[in-house]
């Protein structure tokens, strides 16, 4: 704005989600906005080695949400830091100026590479690589709601890729509450109407949980049908990671 | 969320496994040593995967994961190219690739005295031998083989370096010779070094041979033998 410190805006355009009303998202026939039921989730692709000047990379899509995620190292610790037996896992999580419908609106989620690291370390065996650090960079190239779980599941890819040791491959599913129905893998406007969400990160080959975040009103048995949801679901798409990162070892070990 | 772990590892052998997945149920085995290389760890009643790879079997008792990567993970005995980074009075700083730096001491030459320091500059390339390689420690080099001979050891001049993965430079020094080194061997003459932490030199006559070399060598990694000889063939038929 160039003009006085207290004049307004020249154009006004209203915010998507302050409506006071809810939109309606489901129609009688209990199909959601991109017509799948709600135990259904998005069909995903997967791909590692999109990056070729990183040390492991993957590439993923779930639905419209595109995500493609580096891994840099193991590399020497900056002078700086402590000495440390363990090696250290840095996270960080960024949006294209295009990846929402508003351009910027990404740049909203700066949780999301604290988050990130939790559900990836529990993974990582982190004493295998002492004084060293590994950086993970994840990039989202579009955002169609479930942005977190695709991209904890590329960065899980993505380690793999780069021959860092790790228990198990994680998978991450997160399912949304609707009064009395769960979604499960929501849509950007399944996100933005729903009363709480759920989201697990799990080692299906471990039976582990790795994080589990719940935000808006859960009763006990609701958490636990979602739960038993994405757990399912976590199994389904390691499968997938699985079958991704065989065909990459066959490929490049023919 | 269901796992089915196989008791016997016989069919994973040779294939693909992935982090997480069970290779051997040692409950079902009594009284059997079994050696685990890299890329395996002991899970109470289970051996379990942790890195990306093919699972690979030597008689009697050793399983290892092989895999191919960018980085290079340090090991005792391997013959590496470096590239020296930093000049210090014990030792030089030398890049192998690797999660830290190696220190390469001024007295691990043939006949390294004080009187006869050898001098390095910035950006050398050295064909070097990893001493030792302790978690926690920076890789410690040597330009001698165990028996304290130069052999083929020492800095290389002239040349061209260029890198790969470590499983290219595996398959590059694997016995019988790789196809793709015989079949440009029988045709053209050049000198290389393979580090097995995925750099490869090569020195020719012509500029002409050095990039054909090069080229052929880049492409081979995804190739079977077969392919291989026929994909040097081609680009011999360009040049010739």
């Amino acid at each position: 704005m160039a003009g006085k410190g207290g004049s307004t805006p020249a154009t006004y355009s209203p915010s998507p989600t302050t409506d006071k009303k809810k939109p309606s998202l489901f129609n009688e026939d209990l199909a959601r906005p991109d017509g799948r039921s709600f135990h259904q989730c998005r069909p995903a692709f997967f791909r590692t080695g999109a990056v070729n000047a990183a040390s492991g990379s993957a590439y993923a899509e779930v639905g419209n949400t595109k995500v493609i995620v580096s891994v840099f190292g193991p590399r020497e610790s900056k002078k700086a830091m402590m000495y440390s037996d363990i090696g250290r896992l840095n996270c960080n999580v960024s949006f294209t100026t295009f990846a929402t419908p508003i351009r910027g609106q990404g740049s909203d989620h700066k949780e999301y590479s604290s988050m990130l690291h939790k559900a990836l370390e529990g993974a990582i065996i982190l004493e295998t690589f002492p004084k060293t650090t590994v950086d993970v960079f994840a990039l989202v190239l579009e955002s169609s709601g479930s942005d977190l779980p695709v991209v904890i599941s590329c960065a899980s890819l993505a380690l793999a890729d780069a021959g860092i040791m790790m228990y198990d491959l994680v998978a991450s599913v997160s399912v949304s509450c609707f009064n009395k129905n769960l979604v499960i893998d929501p849509v950007l406007e399944e996100e933005n109407g729903q009363d709480g969400s759920l989201m697990i990160t799990c080692m299906p080959s471990r039976y582990e949980i790795t994080q589990l975040t719940v935000t808006g009103e859960w009763s006990t048995p609701k958490i636990n049908e979602g739960m038993q949801l994405c757990l399912d679901a976590c199994a389904k798409l390691a499968k997938i990671m699985r079958s991704c990162l065989k065909e990459a070892v066959s490929d490049s070990q023919e | 969320m269901e796992t089915k772990s196989s008791s016997s590892s016989t069919n994973l052998v040779d294939q693909s496994v992935c982090p997480g997945d069970v290779i051997l149920d040692l409950s079902n085995m009594t009284n059997q040593t079994i050696k685990l290389g890299g890329g395996l760890r002991q899970d109470c009643d289970a051996i379990s995967v942790m890195k990306a790879g093919r699972l690979r079997f030597s008689k009697p008792n050793k399983y290892w994961v092989e895999n191919s990567q960018k980085r290079y993970v340090p090991h005792a005995e391997d013959s590496v190219l470096g590239i020296v980074v930093d000049s210090r009075s014990d030792n030089f700083l030398v890049d192998i690739k690797g999660p830290a730096l190696a220190f390469l001491p001024v007295l691990a030459f043939e006949g390294g005295t004080r009187r006869n320091i050898p001098r390095f500059e910035i950006g050398t390339l050295i064909y070097a031998r990893v001493v030792k390689a302790n978690p926690g420690m920076n890789p410690e080099l040597a330009c001698t083989d165990a028996s304290g001979k130069a052999a083929e050891f020492g800095a290389l001049k002239d040349g061209y370096m260029f890198e790969c993965t470590t499983g290219l430079s595996r398959m590059l020094l694997s016995s019988p010779t790789c196809p793709v080194l015989d079949a440009l061997g029988k045709k053209l003459s050049f000198e290389i070094a393979v580090g097995l932490n995925g750099r490869v030199w090569v020195s020719a006559a012509s500029p002409q041979t050095t990039i054909v070399v090069a080229n052929a060598i880049m492409n081979s990694e995804t190739l079977s033998g077969a392919q291989q000889r026929i994909m040097v063939e081609k680009l011999l038929e360009r040049i010739h």
